[in-house]
């Protein structure tokens, strides 16, 4: 018996008759389902009255993927986009968590690259049982018929039914392969501007997030967390807390703080005290009464300035390269080299700040455990809870819900495994644990640290002969070292380098992945280039084109290649639609960054002026080439939220640390960009040679920092290597 | 334990406490269930918790419930009957949010402040709105839609 027959029987033996979809391995299985709506498909269920529910399998959090994600698959099912509707589901791990289509997980702006063939198909076998079904009422062959716009119809007759008349008698056939998708060129939702699915309940107030679940019984958590990164709790003295009007218990987190989780995403968790009551009011208040004292540890020693001082050390040091191309030691080659120009860039700690601060909703019962919650990594979520508990992973019930913003941090598990901890050492009652924005901004995991040591060799004739990079960086995943292993460029340098040092030991904070992750300090390369560029005297832009030979694919590491054409036509056009030129009033200046992330490229141009030395951005102009766009709207959207994220690191960000403890206490002191001080952003999406969909959440997010500094040196002369911007600088 | 009435969409509740100095915005959304006002920051600093009270847009994270007395609550679940006020309207068609979570706010708050100035210029929009965090980075669509929301709506429909 071969995997697909038996799944298909052990569905029959359920007694339901469903036609489900197998994302594990694409392949189809069908059961009996009593009455009411028809499952035709685990992504696809049809109602009586024809309302198709979309069953989504990623995480909604403002990346707009559950939109784009039933737009494929209304586009193949030819039905009316007005009658899909989405709905998020109780996680099922044995049927979707797989590699092939990254299971639950959502995050490196992979969702549509792995799930459009899947969808497509999913779409285009329903819409072939459909037809099948009218084929078979209609005593015709399935060649006979077509499905357009919510109906099947027959090409020789006016006969039309609706899918929804349609689906019981689908749901009896078997199920078709190799069903024929529809040709690009006749796509109708696919390419189309379409409002994202949620709006009628956000703009209602309805939409529930994870921090809006209510359970009967439901009582609420918050956490006094260590304030210092991997110090220890010395004593608390609960008094005081437990005479607050509410508060139930009050007991410690330090059998789950520093767990080592067997994860792609390591993390810890601060020691803490957990303050549990009958209302979030009470718990705060609880909290407040309580008297804790820490031992804070090595960590209380350091600041900020003594990390970025030990990463400079670093980044000085000689390593070994993880890659290069021509000859590692070219920049020293004395007889090649005329000139070479050095220069250290710094990209600081960022926090996520996600609007829904954290939070997870848990019910631990006898020998099951229940999650509310809204996560990039529903998967890891699952086993590491269950890991806690020592209970099967399918007796681990997870309600995936969207949320209020990820950007990385939603990727990480430390909130479900607290919720779940404390669930249960509170006597299995259901718990809300919820972080309070000062918890979000002082004891949070933050965007790794990035140093950048460039050094570039003229030759005789002044081109450029070697291009070093080293990194020194805090945070890798599990790798030794990260791809790409060379430069992320893609211009035409003989001899290329790129060294690695992870300084993850040694941090005073927990990095993690934020949007855009590595990108940021990678694009800083855009402003050495501009340094190279000044340095021979030439336009930046010119030089730019010059060292882009069209043709090439440039190999950068791992398994990425960069197209030379694709970017320089994206350079061109933004160039083009910023009215680029160097001819402007003195104060004024333009600058530009040409980024590419994987297999997307992004690039922008910043235009600036600075008047008494205040800072003024006049307009962003951005284009994206991220292969097939699904939806414009939803697209154009990331690419403006993308830049308006990196202005808020350019102008305010980052988690100044003293004597191991965040200064910033909450959105007064770590400031995020506002309407009066968003530039103009005009942002395009550019038609693409590519045709299936490259990614594109996290494409934007690098673009400001290295366009706008780039523009202050146009128009100042000055170079600013560091961010954030001197305050001086800002205006107002 | 004390109880006091909240007048909240046109109702009238009477709501056990414990402490007077308990913030609207959990009663609201702990009490009540009206969940659609948000917690951001906790310190009137992101605007993600703004509802209306006697029409004025307050920060109901920073309002003690013991300050409302007899004034009208009006949170994101009563600034309609349908869901059709010219702003919810304006924020479907043009494609606003992102995660949507700001978003409630944002919209209480441009409605209270049309309903003072129906026709403002660009900048008072942008003056206006400067209070409310978006952190997706929608701001140019949300000044887009209000001028839209504007532009669309009879002055009657306002309610």
């Amino acid at each position: 018996m071969n995997r697909r027959d038996f799944l298909a029987s052990s569905a029959w033996a359920a007694g339901a008759l469903v036609v489900s979809w197998r994302a594990s391995g694409a392949e189809l299985s069908v059961s009996k389902h009593p009455g009411g709506e028809t499952p035709l498909g685990d992504f696809v269920r049809i109602a009586p009255d024809g309302s198709v529910l979309y069953h989504f399998t990623k995480h909604e959090m403002g990346q707009g993927v559950a939109t784009a994600m039933a737009q494929v698959l209304c586009e193949e099912l030819c039905a009316d986009w007005e009658r899909v509707k989405i709905e998020f589901p109780l996680v099922d791990l044995a049927r979707y968590e797989n590699d092939r289509y990254g299971g639950y997980g959502t995050g490196g702006s992979c969702t549509l690259i792995y799930t459009y063939d899947m969808l497509r198909e999913a779409g285009a076998t329903v819409r072939q049982m459909l037809i099948g079904a009218a084929a078979r009422l209609w005593n015709t062959k399935p060649e006979e018929c077509y499905a357009e716009n919510h109906h099947v119809l027959h090409r020789r007759s006016s006969r039309r039914l609706s899918f929804g008349e349609l689906a019981p008698t689908a749901a009896e056939l078997p199920i078709p392969t190799g069903v024929k998708l529809k040709e690009e060129r006749a796509f109708e939702t696919i390419g189309q501007p379409k409002p994202a699915k949620l709006i009628p309940q956000i703009v209602t107030g309805t939409l529930e997030y994870g921090i809006d679940i209510r359970i009967p019984g439901m009582q609420y958590a918050l956490i006094a967390r260590c304030p210092v990164f991997k110090g220890k709790l010395k004593r608390y003295d609960a008094t005081e807390a437990l005479k607050v009007n509410g508060v139930r218990k009050v007991f410690t987190t330090q059998p789950i703080a520093g767990l080592q989780f067997v994860s792609f995403l390591p993390h810890d968790i601060r020691e803490g005290v957990v303050v549990l009551a009958n209302s979030f009011w009470a718990a705060l208040k609880g909290r407040e009464a309580l008297e804790v004292e820490w031992d804070e540890g090595e960590n209380a020693r350091y600041s900020s300035e003594d990390f970025e001082r030990i990463a400079a050390e670093h980044a000085m040091q000689r390593t070994d390269p993880t890659g290069f191309i021509g000859d590692e030691n070219a920049v020293a080659d004395v007889a090649r080299v005329r000139k070479t120009l050095r220069a250290s860039y710094v990209y600081p700690h960022q926090l996520h700040s996600c609007m829904e601060t954290l939070n997870c909703t848990a019910h631990v019962r006898a020998n099951e455990c229940e999650l509310w919650l809204g996560t990039q990594s529903a998967g890891l979520v699952v086993s590491e809870v269950a890991r806690l508990l020592d209970l099967p992973t399918e007796n681990v019930k997870l309600h995936m819900l969207p949320s209020g913003g990820g950007f990385g941090r939603r990727a990480y598990t430390d909130m479900a495994v607290e919720a779940a901890y404390i669930s249960r050492e509170a006597g299995n009652v259901p718990v809300k644990m919820m972080w309070t924005r000062e918890d979000d901004q002082q004891c949070n995991l933050v965007h790794l640290f990035q140093h950048l040591e460039y050094e570039a060799a003229l030759d005789e004739e002044n081109r450029v002969y070697a291009l070093h990079e080293k990194e020194v960086r805090t945070y890798t995943w599990a790798a030794r070292y990260a791809d790409p292993s060379l430069p992320r460029m893609a211009y035409d340098i003989p001899n290329l380098r790129y060294d690695f040092e992870n300084l993850g030991a040694e941090e005073l904070l927990q990095s993690s992945a934020w949007r855009g992750v590595d990108a940021h300090g990678r694009a800083l390369s855009e402003c050495f280039i501009d340094e190279i560029a000044a340095e021979l005297k030439q336009d930046p832009l010119a030089f730019r084109l010059s060292l882009l030979k069209p043709g090439r694919e440039v190999y950068i590491g791992g398994d990425l290649t960069l197209s030379s054409d694709r970017m320089r036509a994206l350079l061109t056009f933004v160039a083009e639609k910023a009215g680029y030129t160097t001819s402007l009033p003195k104060g004024r200046g333009m600058g530009m960054v040409l980024c590419p992330y994987a297999t997307s490229y992004c690039c922008a141009i910043a235009d600036v002026t600075v008047t008494d030395g205040k800072l003024r951005i006049n307009k962003i102009t951005a284009a994206i080439d991220c292969g097939r766009v699904i939806n414009p709207s939803g697209a154009q959207q990331q690419v403006v939220g993308g830049i308006v994220w990196s202005l808020t690191a350019l102008l305010y960000g980052g988690a100044p640390v003293k004597n191991g403890r965040v200064q910033h206490s909450n959105l007064h002191e770590n400031r995020l960009l506002r309407m009066n001080e968003c530039p103009p952003i005009e942002a395009h999406l550019m038609e693409s040679p590519e045709t299936r969909p490259l990614g594109l959440g996290e494409m934007a997010a690098p673009l400001a920092v290295p366009a706008v500094l780039n523009a202050i040196y146009a128009a100042t002369g000055k170079r600013i290597r560091k961010i954030p911007l001197p305050e001086d600088l800002r205006a107002g | 334990m004390p109880t006091i009435k909240l007048h909240v969409n046109g109702r009238t509740h009477a709501i056990q406490i414990d402490d007077p100095a308990t913030p609207l915005l959990w009663v609201l959304r702990d009490a009540l269930e009206l969940t659609g006002t948000k917690y951001g920051c906790g310190i009137g600093q992101c605007g993600a918790c703004t509802v209306h009270v006697d029409g004025v847009a307050v920060r109901s994270c920073s309002m003690p419930i013991s300050a409302i007395g007899n004034k009208a609550v009006t949170t994101i679940e009563g600034l309609s009957r349908d869901g059709r006020h010219p702003l919810q309207l304006a924020w479907q068609t043009l494609d606003v949010p992102q995660c949507g979570y700001c978003q409630a706010g944002q919209i209480m708050h441009a409605a209270a402040f049309l309903e003072h100035n129906p026709n403002p210029s660009d900048d008072d929009i942008t003056r206006a709105m400067s209070g409310n965090l978006c952190r997706c980075g929608t701001y140019p669509r949300i000044h887009a839609a209000i001028k839209h929301a504007i532009a669309t709506s009879e002055p009657a429909s306002h309610e």
